[in-house]
């Protein structure tokens, strides 16, 4: 791993890996009242466009009430979440599920805690568990993600 | 329901096809990237807070692999079946769950490439009736020099109509297939 022997990485976590806890609880992110615009824009910018997700008449036709936002969209909402909290590049896993999807006019919450922490010599392994919430349909995913950080020796070692 | 039987689809487990050329990773994609994922964290756009946070370069969004399906990152024939022709009706195809393990973080400036194996097909009833068809793709990304950068697991479930909400979907947990 690149990064691998360095003391120094936090990756822009907020967390401090000396004093964190099982059931410690993240910073909230939300993003209010997405539009067809949002799924427009991450389709531009991860390349998927399946029309489901911008063209209303498709989306109809297939059986949906409208269009309605990429699990991507909605992982990557999750991911600002996590990476805000634990950091990025210290991160070695970040999973979702998706349970339902997210519509126009939804606005979505994330939050999370701690689910597990491991200390060893060199390092501090933390899983989280987080999950986002519509306000139109609950739960919409639910995830984890674990990051390490590798912790200075103390001079005695 | 698939347009192949189930046994010719898992006679298929474990092939494995190229299905991500030159994924470069640009300054300019991580920034429109990060603002579609309404993401404002410096991190993303300046070098200098990245070093602040002990990262050599700035880094990508936990997810910013998801861009390989931009056509000019994929071989002939490779698309949302990665390139399987698997028979699912694209219209009722739902993604179901997306994993990613990094062995490195992924770096403005890394050209990355994959390989994705089909790792397992299976269906269930759903729970309002119906075949929920499952297929499982493992795509493993390298760098450059190869070494392996990540392995990212993406479920994708093939229903027998629209889903609205998530008591299809729910499903899954049934089944054992939650992290």
């Amino acid at each position: 791993m690149r990064w691998a022997g360095m003391t120094e990485i936090t990756g822009g976590s907020t967390l401090d890996p000396a004093t964190v806890a099982v059931g410690d609880g993240g910073p909230t992110v939300e993003v209010e009242d997405l539009s067809r615009e949002d799924f427009v824009r991450y389709a531009g910018a991860s390349g998927d466009f399946n029309p489901v997700h911008y063209d209303e008449p498709f989306a109809r036709e297939a059986g949906y009430p409208s269009v309605f936002a990429q699990g991507m969209f909605t992982a990557g909402v999750a991911s600002r979440f996590v990476v805000d909290w634990v950091g990025v590049g210290v991160l070695t896993s970040f999973s979702t599920r998706f349970a339902a999807q997210v519509w126009p006019g939804d606005s979505l919450t994330v939050d999370g805690s701690v689910a597990a922490v491991d200390r060893s010599d060199d390092r501090t392994t933390v899983d989280i568990e987080f999950s986002v919430r519509s306000d139109g349909e609950g739960v919409v995913l639910t995830g984890t993600a674990t990051s390490i950080y590798p912790t200075a020796k103390s001079p005695m070692d | 329901m698939p347009s192949y039987p189930l046994a010719d689809l898992k006679a298929r487990i474990g092939e494995t096809k190229t299905t991500v050329e030159d994924l470069t990773v640009e300054p300019g994609k991580v920034q429109e990237f990060a603002a579609a994922i309404h993401d404002p964290n410096p991190l993303y756009r300046d070098p200098d807070t990245a070093r602040d946070a002990g990262l050599d370069h700035v880094p990508a969004p936990p997810t910013f692999l998801r861009t390989w399906y931009f056509q000019r990152y994929r071989p002939e024939g490779v698309g949302i079946d990665f390139g399987f022709d698997l028979g699912l009706d694209p219209r009722h195809t739902i993604h179901g769950q997306q994993r990613y393990e990094y062995d490195q973080p992924v770096f403005v400036g890394d050209t990355l490439s994959g390989k994705t194996t089909l790792a397992d097909v299976y269906q269930r009833m759903g729970s309002r009736g119906g075949t929920m068809t499952f297929a499982v793709f493992e795509t493993t990304f390298t760098a450059a020099d190869g070494t392996r950068v990540a392995r990212v697991e993406n479920t994708r479930i093939e229903t027998e109509g629209a889903i609205t909400d998530d008591r299809d979907t729910n499903d899954q947990s049934a089944v054992g297939r939650d992290d």
